[in-house]
């Protein structure tokens, strides 16, 4: 009996008009995204690569490492950025290592090219929050409203259809009606992503199914929210009404105005206050080892280049003592703005979470990598870099200048000095989270989604059960 | 006979369960948005103030006057109330010295990302995305739905002249539907007056050319949901058609343009520009330090056969002269990168122009761009408040640089670090520095830039006439297309 429910559900929505036109358009904007998408991501690409041959070329040519004073380092574009886009664009992905001290991140790309934070892009995450959950409801609002108007509720329940029956072939067969022909763009944007040359590792593929995955199930949720809705109502046109207020407050305004209420209430204390600290307390230390500089006495007083090497070793040590400072107190800076933060984002997407499209969105930004962890991720990276360069660095001068005075002596003897070789220099290569990493984040708003769907199953299922056929 | 059929659509219209609904989601947003604008402005705000008060602190606690540096602010817009526009993305600050270009970085969401996840919910995101939906999903059944209940036969019995019909129609959906627009903008307008906003009287008018910018949006998309109506038969077929035009015009036209603008155009990264400058940098650096040792040789060479008392009076009689060279030789490194800096800048700034120029272009095929151009044109915060701020500061770096300079030259020190090394003399290092800290009283502040009301003007010009024209189009479509519809 559930079958031929099933089945008869699928045949009504696949023949309508309604599928075919929301079939059609949902295809075509699936591609143009995953094309799109693959384009940015070749573009970005290229244009990373075209800034870190150009940090590369001006080194060349050196004959010191120790004139090597710093180097640049690159987020570089993850595919799945490109159909997930969470906060990769918002936050800055260049790092200007100098070996030893903080490292602010620059160039956040709406920021650089605000013509892009305008509109923002069109991504697959968009798409499935927006678009399809849109679809979702045209599609669920006339389920049992509808059947009544149309008087082929009464005609099904002539025959002896239990009611529960009855509800679970709706849900699900809408489901698949919904969701089937939608794997066919999918796979097709995925082979485009392929053909594009747009490379993906195992890990990202089984990230970018369970992107897919999730997406699903939140358009599964909007499903059992409309069933559920149009269960509760006596006309199409009212619940279509009813449908359309909650996809509003839960698509465009409960997550936004959640985050933006919630998350002003936490008091973070502000960058700047702390970056004009540090200043100031590195100034102080500055104006502290100047006094020790001036009465640096080497033990050598005859070769120069003795000479140079012996304070260069002292403003290594001294630059190093004023570092460990100067870290301890700028950790205990960030760790008061970290735990603010913490505290902020708790509190602000614990409320947002009542709306699915939060948990979907925070469940498509982990799994794709590009969620507020991005950011910790690749600092942290960042700062392991750095320890390398710094040994780098120190393994060839025998200091860590770490962004300090340099000194150097030419001896114009016209000895041919040999340029450094570049490609020595230690690379900074991004390492994305494994499923294993994101994991742990995603499941619990995959959970939630899944929950959305059952309790709106529940309530369908009990509003339906007093449903009066006439 | 128009005024008996827009009365018959106005009662038709109130007496739905559509417009109390519309009313009152309309009412909870514009106020709940407005009130979360004011909140966002404040803490832009405080912000700002706090950031002033820490780079005058920051200012009075350095002690050199070559190597003074400060940080210059953008200053937020109260209009930021209603329409943020980018003004989360565009950096606030940049630092002000003599070897860093001017820089807006630190943007609200890159210093707190979690309010980038959804971003805003503002006035403008409201009607643009909110309203018109709501327009053209009550308009969509406007002649259709009356064809299948049958009430349009019955009105064409009488004598009614078609045309008095649809503009009674496309009136009646306006008044209906501009009510739950209107009402709760003024609500919000008061709000920000009793919260005391500095708008200022240029700021009421940009405030109320906003409003109506709002409404002839928002009409445009009444006037295409009853031409929708008017060219289909039944209203299951219109509200697919209109729920798919809305999708287009208002969820992918936009962000298709600048993604087709940004592969058609593609501007070379920052980081990349800034390695062309590094790369300048160093070779130019690298060049004076040669000069720098070949005029050491020469000076060395003048010195050839003196005896030591001699050669101490020499070099005594000479530092200052040699130390004023070395000096030029400095700051004509410095005016060189500069230069070089301003040409890639500007070459930089033409390509992001021309790339944001193709974008507007085709994202103006929806007029929900237009609306959004011109809504932030108004609020003077769309794109063009990153490049007027970093020009207004690049100015003032300039003033800055001269000032501190000039301040140097009076007090006559030198600042950083003299390091002689010598196989006879041995080692020695001394910082002439200013001791104590400087009267930075005069040090020129940072003034924000004014606006083009000119520029400004001309673009929303042509954003609300874009619409405006759109909107009629869509009139006189339902007009000719009412015109043949069969009404049985």
């Amino acid at each position: 009996m559930l079958k031929l429910v099933i089945a008869k559900e699928l045949r009504d929505i696949l023949t309508s008009t309604k599928f075919i036109v929301s079939f059609a358009s949902c295809s075509v904007l699936i591609l143009v995204a995953f094309a799109m998408g693959a384009a940015a991501y070749r573009s970005e690409a290229d244009r990373v690569e075209a800034a870190r041959r150009e940090n590369l070329k001006q080194m060349e040519g050196l004959t010191d490492w120790m004139m090597v004073r710093n180097n640049r380092i690159f987020l570089p574009p993850q595919p799945l950025a490109a159909l997930v886009a969470g906060v990769a664009d918002d936050i800055g992905g260049t790092m200007v290592v100098h070996g030893r001290g903080e490292m602010p991140q620059e160039d956040a790309r709406y920021g650089e090219e605000p013509v892009f934070a305008m509109f923002r892009f069109l991504d697959l995450e968009f798409i499935f929050q927006t678009v399809l959950s849109l679809f979702a409801i045209v599609f669920a609002f006339d389920a049992v409203s509808g059947e009544k108007e149309r008087g082929t509720l009464r005609l099904s329940f002539a025959n002896p259809l239990p009611r529960s029956t009855f509800m679970a072939g709706k849900l699900i067969g809408s489901f698949l009606a919904l969701a089937l022909p939608l794997l066919v763009p999918l796979l097709a944007g995925c082979a485009l992503f392929t053909l594009m040359g747009v490379p993906l590792t195992g890990a990202e593929w089984l990230r970018l199914a369970l992107i897919i995955g999730a997406g699903l199930l939140y358009v599964g949720a909007f499903l059992a929210i409309g069933i559920a809705v149009s269960a509760m109502t006596a006309r199409s046109s009212t619940s279509f009404l009813a449908l359309l207020v909650i996809w509003i407050s839960v698509v465009l305004i409960i997550p936004r105005s959640a985050i933006l209420i919630a998350g002003r209430a936490v008091d973070v204390p502000s960058l700047d206050d702390i970056n004009a600290k540090k200043f100031r307390y590195a100034e102080q230390l500055f104006a502290e080892d100047r006094t020790v500089m001036s009465a640096f006495a080497p033990a050598e007083k005859s070769d120069p280049r003795a000479m140079i090497a012996e304070f260069q070793k002292f403003m290594g040590g001294l630059n190093d003592a004023r570092q460990k400072k100067m870290d301890d107190f700028a950790a205990r800076l960030s760790e008061e703005r970290a735990n603010a933060q913490a505290l902020q984002s708790a509190v602000a997407l614990g409320i947002a979470r009542v709306s699915p499209a939060t948990c979907f969105t925070l469940a498509a930004s982990s799994l794709a990598g590009t969620s507020l962890a991005l950011e910790d991720r690749f600092v942290a990276q960042a700062k392991d870099y750095q320890d390398a360069f710094a040994k780098f660095i120190l393994g060839k001068t025998g200091v860590n200048p770490g962004g300090g005075m340099v000194f150097r002596m030419r001896i114009g003897n016209g000895e041919e000095e040999t340029p450094i070789d570049t490609h020595e220099l230690p690379t900074f290569e991004y390492r994305p989270p494994s499923p294993g990493d994101v994991l742990p984040a995603s499941l619990p708003e995959a959970g939630a989604l899944a929950a959305c769907v059952f309790i709106f199953f529940g309530v369908a299922h009990v509003a339906f059960r007093r449903y009066d056929l006439r | 006979m128009f005024g008996t059929i827009l009365v018959k659509e106005l009662k038709a219209v109130l007496l739905t369960p559509r417009f109390p609904a519309t009313f009152a989601v309309c009412s909870i947003l514009i106020v709940l948005s407005t009130f979360i604008g004011i909140r966002e402005y404040r803490t832009a705000e405080a912000r700002y103030a706090e950031g002033l008060e820490l780079a005058a602190q920051t200012l009075r606690t350095q002690s050199t006057w070559m190597s003074l540096s400060t940080t210059a602010y953008r200053k937020p817009d109260p209009m930021q109330v209603f329409v943020p526009g980018v003004a989360g993305d565009v950096g606030r600050l940049s630092p002000i010295d003599g070897t860093e270009d001017v820089k807006l970085d630190n943007s609200a969401y890159a210093d707190d990302p979690i309010f980038a996840l959804f971003r805003s919910i503002d006035v403008a995101f409201i009607v643009q995305v909110v309203l018109s939906l709501f327009a053209i999903l009550f308009t969509y059944d406007a002649v259709n739905g009356e064809r299948e209940g049958g009430t349009l036969q019955l009105t064409f019995a009488g004598p009614v002249p078609r045309g008095t019909f649809i503009m009674a129609k496309l009136a009646g959906a306006w008044i209906a539907l501009a009510v739950p627009l209107v009402v709760p903008m003024l609500l919000g307008l008061l709000l920000v007056a009793a919260y005391g906003v500095p708008l200022g009287a240029e700021g009421w008018v940009r405030c109320a050319l906003f409003l109506l910018s709002s409404l002839l949006y928002f009409t445009f998309f009444i006037a295409l949901g009853v031409f929708i109506s008017a060219l289909t038969r039944r209203p299951a077929a219109s509200f697919l058609a209109a729920l798919a035009a809305w999708v287009l015009l208002v969820l992918i036209v936009p962000r298709l343009a600048v993604m087709v603008a940004g592969a058609a155009r593609p501007v070379p990264g920052v980081a990349e520009k800034e390695g062309w400058i590094d790369a300048f940098a160093k070779d130019r650096w690298d060049r004076q330090l040669k000069a720098l040792a070949s005029r050491w040789e020469v000076r060395q060479g003048a010195m050839e056969g003196m005896t030591a008392a001699e050669r101490e009076a020499y070099q005594q009689a000479k530092q200052q002269e040699w130390a004023n060279e070395d000096d030029a030789g400095r700051q004509d490194v410095h005016k060189d990168i500069d230069a070089y800096r301003v040409r890639v800048n500007e070459e930089q700034a033409n390509r992001i122009a021309a790339q944001q120029q193709l974008a507007f272009a085709l994202a103006r095929l929806s007029p929900a761009s237009s609306y959004q151009l011109a809504s932030m044109g108004l609020a003077g915060t769309g794109v063009e408040m990153k490049a007027s701020n970093e020009e207004a500061m690049r100015a003032y770096r300039r003033a800055f640089l001269e000032y501190t300079a000039m301040k140097q030259k009076e007090t006559g020190t030198q600042g950083g670090f003299r390091i002689t090394v010598d196989s006879q003399t041995g080692f020695h290092f001394s910082a002439p520095r200013e001791r104590g800290t400087l009267d930075v009283g005069d040090v020129p502040v940072f003034v924000p830039p004014a606006g083009h009301p000119g520029r400004v003007a001309s673009s929303v010009l042509i954003d609300t006439g874009l619409v405006a024209a759109l909107t009629l189009l869509s009139c006189a479509g339902a007009f000719v297309a009412f015109m043949r519809y069969d009404v049985r």
